[in-house]
């Protein structure tokens, strides 16, 4: 069981206080209706799937509630960095 | 017989004398005894019998790495471990134990006809030879290949033990007790770090146990440690498994050992967070490759100096030792010291130090070097063997009753590997040692190659002048695998160790290859004419030993398996005959049974009250959020499909909610309870999952909205009060609300009083019926429940379960969400385009509607089913076909989603997704069950009241 | 008439004992969540100190989030609605139970299933996490003396794995 830095609590905590929500820095777009098929279905299907850094969202869902950014590196499971959400990409 | 109780020596006490049971046959050894020792001191050889051959194997090793010796102990009904290995079973008084893998007995077995048959079992032998016919598979091959493999037997009743479970945190954890470990221990031992120290045997001292000069040393330091507040010891505990961020997991056997079997925890969990780690796995002496090296009696010489030393049993009374490795000689002299007989030492090398030399020649022990062993003689215990002078290819005969294998060392990187250390090759071992480390952990001791124990020559196998395809020299004992095996799996091509391994099942047995992964690696290397290093090398995985289904499961069985939640009514309905299912993790009425009555009786009962006078229904399990803030109305208003800035404080909407693809999520009826407050109810299994989404969508895309979001689902207990006689029920026991149809109409919520208690008042029906959501403080559910039930007697109030809802809610065509929708269906599959706010710019799922395949048309649409024969009730989930007389397979256009028999109307309903199923009304479907094709009408869904008459009064 | 109605808790009322441990239903008390952007939102309208960072506890109010606090009150305290402000404040009175679990023994009983490190735990300290699967708050009262905070319907599985523990 991994452990994962919440930049809200700004401490590490163990794995099963958390819940991965998918890749990061998919903002729903602010004019969903004027989206063209195509940008839509990139918004809602599209997704990365890299070997090594991936930018993914938790949640620290049974601790301070809050969801946040990581990068974690998919080959070696290790964190990167995690940081709160509305900051930039890492 | 061979192996005997020396006069002196030993850590067992001759005082405390033990007897216990070995295949039916009781045997007497002393406190401290390992089943291993006591048997051997009982002049035991024979153990057991090998996997495939079923060749008579006997002990190789003292430890955890025994390969043969794989016995099943038996504490009673339900308590039958198998594979466990001699070495490390602890005798007690009244031990049950026996051998595996035999029939009828140890010594006379039938299986064993596959050693005589060897030359047809090589390597790949099973995927070679039951390819075809393929029709054999299931009824010739599998049922005889299961019945002659395995390992043990595998125990066929419910364990009756408890097994405990704990997290823990530490500063510094310690792997392994031995030298190296204690001297770890000692060295941090008088700072402020918490330690915790783990041995996988009964006591402290891994390899100081055979070591009597080290044993004044071993007392004083286990003393200290053993006082030393900030340390923690855990023996008879395996570090099984080591995880991330040092996350290690360690089974500790608490009861094994002790005669009574009691109701004390059997074995613990300990999973452990350490800052840092010190892994002190020490080494495994590697035993040598050769013509007959399984025969009982030969064995590793650490592990005859072990026997000898610690536990006072000599393993025969005349050994010989091959040896191309320094740390034999030693072991030998140990012997020599302590009383064992030893005759010869056959020496692989052609020279090794005169200092070595110099004291078998004080000992009076013969010397062979550059000689080694081509065959051993004797079929259940060594008689003889065979030695070869590798000068001039001379072979001769030498009588012994042991012989003793000292092939060097094997560092013990299991756990390193776990963790994801990197490893490196040292020519000068002929092993792999840890290199970097990918966690905060270090390896001493023996695991990182460190030790004292000399030098040695590095071979793959003992040359012998025999004729490779005749002999059967051993690589993996516990699989039974040759040398052999791996030269022809080079031979057809493998050039991975890792494809080799699983060619010929190489270190695949239940050991890990703890004494043949090296071995192997050898010699594909000298087939392969390649370095070790580059034919790759085989991870270690957890478990480091087999643990115990029971001790991983920990206190997770029977109730405390999971929680099965109960609202504040749950003990009242389990006094009145409720009958339970779960729902989610929920434990819900289903329906309450008179005497005499079956579900259908009951639920009919139930619904005609209902419909006929009132019905009472625990409705706890719906989710609820409470939704506060001024940006509330907008936040909804952007999750939902409809509109809710312009709905009234004390009025309800009906809400459903998309996901952002546009397919129906969830669904439930929310109040508003002031401008900036709202009450949201979720579906049951809904609840979690909606929260969780609304919060993301208003952390991560609207965070400038003032709003937020609580659960209140276990705030309220929630009572249904449903039937025309509901508010007659009511009235007497509110304060300061009106019931009165123009004052309460329905869709609304008043808060007041009930019996005193403040209340949310739903005005809401899921039964088409007049009808009222009661929510007052959970831990007065049940005896506001228990006072409505008092009030309603005089109109025979029936409490009704899940089953009843289903069947009112499906009469009026009420979808449960993901019942009637499988998220594929969008609102205007379900026929809910009328909660859909048409001018709505935005909301969840809103642009997906505009999807091409959503839009396309024969999407699966939800409509009623009127079966042909009016008392059919149709299977949920059956498969609809328009035309019944086409080939199969056939082209399935939908399925049933809900189907019920009515008590009202007399007749069964469904509801089902058919492709364009909305412009099929009244055609006649074609439902293909088993034995018969039944036939249906399409309707609309709402089979009862479709004006809505009912609820408005 | 609401003398009359009694209260249905779904745990014992009688404490278990074990050696070392005493777990034991807390009294009924009044529970909110609080929720604001900014603290001072919430002080001024309860005329209280709000403890700002995550995990610490101010009378009887609890930081959990960065905008969100748990506050345990008695019975009978009047609590405002907050409405029209940028608050939320949401009566939660009912939805857990305390269990309160007490004794040399009190930190290794919540280690059985919880893996926060919680003998490095100061008194005050408060957290929201887990029990093996079930969600808790978990907030350390005294030396040894802690309060687990647990939905109701989960309490009756949590009284048991915690008992279990305490007899193992």
């Amino acid at each position: 069981m991994i452990l994962i830095h919440c930049p809200y609590c700004d401490e590490k905590r163990p794995e099963i206080e958390f819940a991965n929500a998918g890749q990061a820095h998919i903002a729903r777009p602010l004019d969903p209706s004027g989206q063209s098929d195509a940008d839509w279905e990139t918004y809602l299907f599209i997704r990365a799937n890299p070997r090594g850094r991936h930018h993914e969202r938790w949640r620290h869902i049974h601790g301070c509630g809050r969801f946040f950014n990581a990068v974690r590196d998919t080959v070696t499971d290790k964190f990167e960095t995690t940081y709160k959400a509305g900051e930039p990409r890492r | 017989m061979s192996g005997f109780r020396l006069e002196t020596g030993g850590r067992i006490d001759r005082s405390q004398p033990v007897r216990f049971d070995f295949d039916g046959k009781t045997y007497q050894g002393f406190a401290g005894d390992s089943l291993a020792s006591a048997l051997l001191a009982n002049g035991v050889m024979l153990f057991g019998r090998s996997f495939k051959y079923h060749r008579p194997r006997g002990l190789v090793a003292a430890g955890s790495e025994e390969p043969n010796a794989l016995i099943s102990v038996n504490r009673g009904p339900g308590r039958f471990t198998p594979n466990l290995r001699a070495t490390g079973v602890e005798i007690h008084d009244g031990l049950i134990a026996t051998s595996q893998n035999r029939w009828p007995s140890l010594a006379m077995d039938f299986g064993a006809i596959n050693d005589r048959l060897g030359m047809f079992f090589p390597a790949g032998f099973y995927n070679k030879t039951f390819m075809w016919p393929r029709s054999f598979w299931d009824r010739v091959y599998e049922p005889a290949i299961r019945k002659m493999a395995g390992l043990g037997d595998a125990p066929t009743t419910e364990d009756p033990d408890v097994y405990a479970s704990t997290y823990a945190h530490c500063d510094l954890l310690i792997i392994g007790a031995g030298p190296a470990g204690i001297d770890a221990a000692l060295g941090f031992m008088d700072t402020n770090k918490r330690i915790v120290l783990i041995d996988e045997q009964d006591e402290l001292g891994g390899g100081a146990l055979a070591d009597p000069a080290l044993w004044p040393w071993l007392e004083r330091s286990v003393k200290a440690l053993t006082d030393a507040p900030n340390v923690t010891i855990l023996t008879r505990t395996t570090a099984f498994g080591y995880y991330h961020d040092n996350f290690i997991g360690a089974v500790q056997r608490l009861t094994d050992h002790l005669p009574d079997v009691t109701d004390a925890p059997r074995e613990k969990l300990w999973r452990i967070r350490a800052g840092e780690v010190v892994l002190a796995q020490g080494a495994i002496e590697r035993p040598l490759v050769f013509d007959g090296n399984d025969t009982p009696g030969v064995m590793l010489s650490s592990a005859a100096k072990v026997y000898a030393n610690r536990y006072g049993v000599a393993v025969g009374k005349a050994l010989a030792l091959m040896a191309s490795h320094d740390s034999g000689w030693h072991d030998v002299f140990a012997l020599a010291k302590a009383g064992v007989g030893i005759s010869v030492i056959i020496d692989v090398r052609e020279s090794v130090d005169s200092a070595l030399i110099l004291e078998a020649s004080r000992l009076g022990i013969t010397v062979y070097l550059n000689h080694g062993v081509v065959g051993v003689n004797g079929r259940h215990n060594v008689s003889s063997i065979d030695i070869c002078d590798y000068g001039d290819q001379r072979v001769s005969r030498i009588d012994c009753d042991a012989l003793l294998m000292a092939g060097g060392w094997t560092p013990s990187v299991h756990l390193w590997s776990h963790s994801k250390g990197s490893l490196k090759w040292r020519d000068d071992l002929g092993a792999y040692v840890p290199d970097v480390p990918n966690e905060n952990v270090h390896c001493v001791g023996g695991c990182s190659g460190d030790w004292d124990f000399g030098t040695g020559a590095i071979i793959d196998m003992l040359p012998t002048p025999k004729d490779q395809s005749r002999i059967k020299a051993f690589v993996d004992f516990q699989n039974d695998v040759t040398a052999k095996d791996i030269m022809l799996a080079v031979r057809e091509g493998f050039r991975s160790i890792e494809h080799i391994k699983r060619y010929t099942t190489n270190g695949m047995a239940t050991d890990q290859g703890k004494t043949s992964n090296l071995n192997g690696l050898q010699i594909a290397s000298s087939a392969l004419n390649k370095p070790v290093t580059d034919i790759g090398l085989t991870s270690f995985r957890p478990p480091y030993t087999p643990q115990t289904f029971g001790a991983l499961a920990g206190h997770a069985k029977g109730a405390l398996f999971q929680p099965t939640r109960t609202t504040n009514i749950d003990d009242w309905a389990q006094a009145h005959g409720a009958v339970f299912e779960l729902v989610a993790q929920w434990r819900r009425a289903r329906y309450f049974p008179h005497s005499g009555e079956d579900m259908h009786a009951a639920v009919n009962r139930e619904c005609v009250a209902v419909r006929s006078s009132v019905g009472i229904f625990d409705a706890s399990t719906l989710g609820k959020i409470e939704v506060v803030g001024p940006d509330a109305a907008e936040f909804l208003n952007r999750m939902y499909t409809n509109p809710w800035k312009a709905l009234e404080p004390g009025r309800c909407r009906y809400g459903l909610l998309l996901k952002e693809d546009g397919f129906i999520t969830d669904d439930g009826v929310s109040a508003r309870l002031a401008p900036d407050r709202f009450h949201l109810t979720t579906t049951t299994g809904g609840a979690a999952r909606v929260l969780n989404m609304m919060e993301d969508y208003l952390q991560t895309e609207w965070p400038d909205l003032d709003v937020w979001l609580t659960s209140t689902t276990e705030q309220y207990a929630v009572i249904a009060l449903q039937g025309p006689n509901a508010r007659k029920v009511l009235e007497p026991l509110l304060e300061g609300i009106d019931l009165s149809a123009e004052a309460f109409p329905h869709m609304a919520i008043r808060e007041g009083r009930i019996c005193g208690i403040e209340t949310r008042l739903f005005r809401v029906s899921f039964t088409g019926e007049l009808g009222f959501e009661i929510n007052v403080p959970t831990a007065y559910g049940r005896a506001v429940w228990e006072q409505l039930m008092a009030q309603g007697a005089q109109y025979g109030i029936t409490p009704y379960g899940t089953e009843a809802m289903h069947v009112l809610r499906a009469e009026k065509g009420f979808i449960i969400v993901g019942q009637d929708t499988d998220g594929t269906v969008t609102p205007f599959d379900a026929g809910l385009d009328w909660a859909v706010g048409k001018k709505k710019p935005d909301f969840v799922g809103k642009r997906s509607m505009a999807r091409s395949d959503i839009v396309a048309l024969g999407r699966k649409q939800l409509v009623g089913l009127l079966t042909d024969d009016p008392n059919l009730v149709l299977e949920e989930g059956a498969q609809i076909v328009a035309d019944p007389k086409q080939p199969i397979p056939m082209t399935m256009i939908g399925h049933v989603t809900s189907s019920y028999w009515s008590e009202t109307l007399g007749r069964s309903i469904a509801m089902a997704l058919v492709a364009g199923g909305h412009d099929m009304t009244g055609n006649t479907l074609h439902i293909p069950m088993p034995g018969k094709t039944h036939t249906a009408k399409v309707s609309g869904v709402v089979f009862y009241d479709p004006e809505g008459a009912r609820l408005h009064v | 008439m609401s003398e009359a109605l009694i209260r249905h808790e779904p745990v014992s009322d009688a404490p278990f004992v074990a050696e070392g441990v005493c777990i034991s239903l807390a009294p009924p008390m009044q529970r909110h969540a609080l929720r604001a952007r900014n603290a001072e939102d919430l002080e001024g309208l309860l005329k209280v100190k709000i403890p700002r960072k995550i995990g610490a506890s101010h009378g009887g109010i609890m930081c959990l989030g960065p905008d969100e606090w748990y506050f345990r009150s008695e019975v009978g305290t009047a609590i405002p609605t907050g409405e029209g402000l940028p608050v939320a404040i949401t009566d939660i009175s009912e939805r857990s139970i305390c269990l309160i679990v007490e004794g040399p023994r009190a930190s290794e009983i919540l280690m059985a299933g919880c893996p926060l490190d919680l003998d490095q735990f100061a008194v005050g300290q408060a957290t929201r996490t887990i029990y093996e699967t079930v969600e808790i708050i978990v907030m350390r009262a005294a030396e040894d003396r802690f309060h687990v905070e647990v939905w109701r319907s989960f309490s009756a599985w949590l009284w048991m794995a915690m008992t279990m523990a305490a007899r193992h």
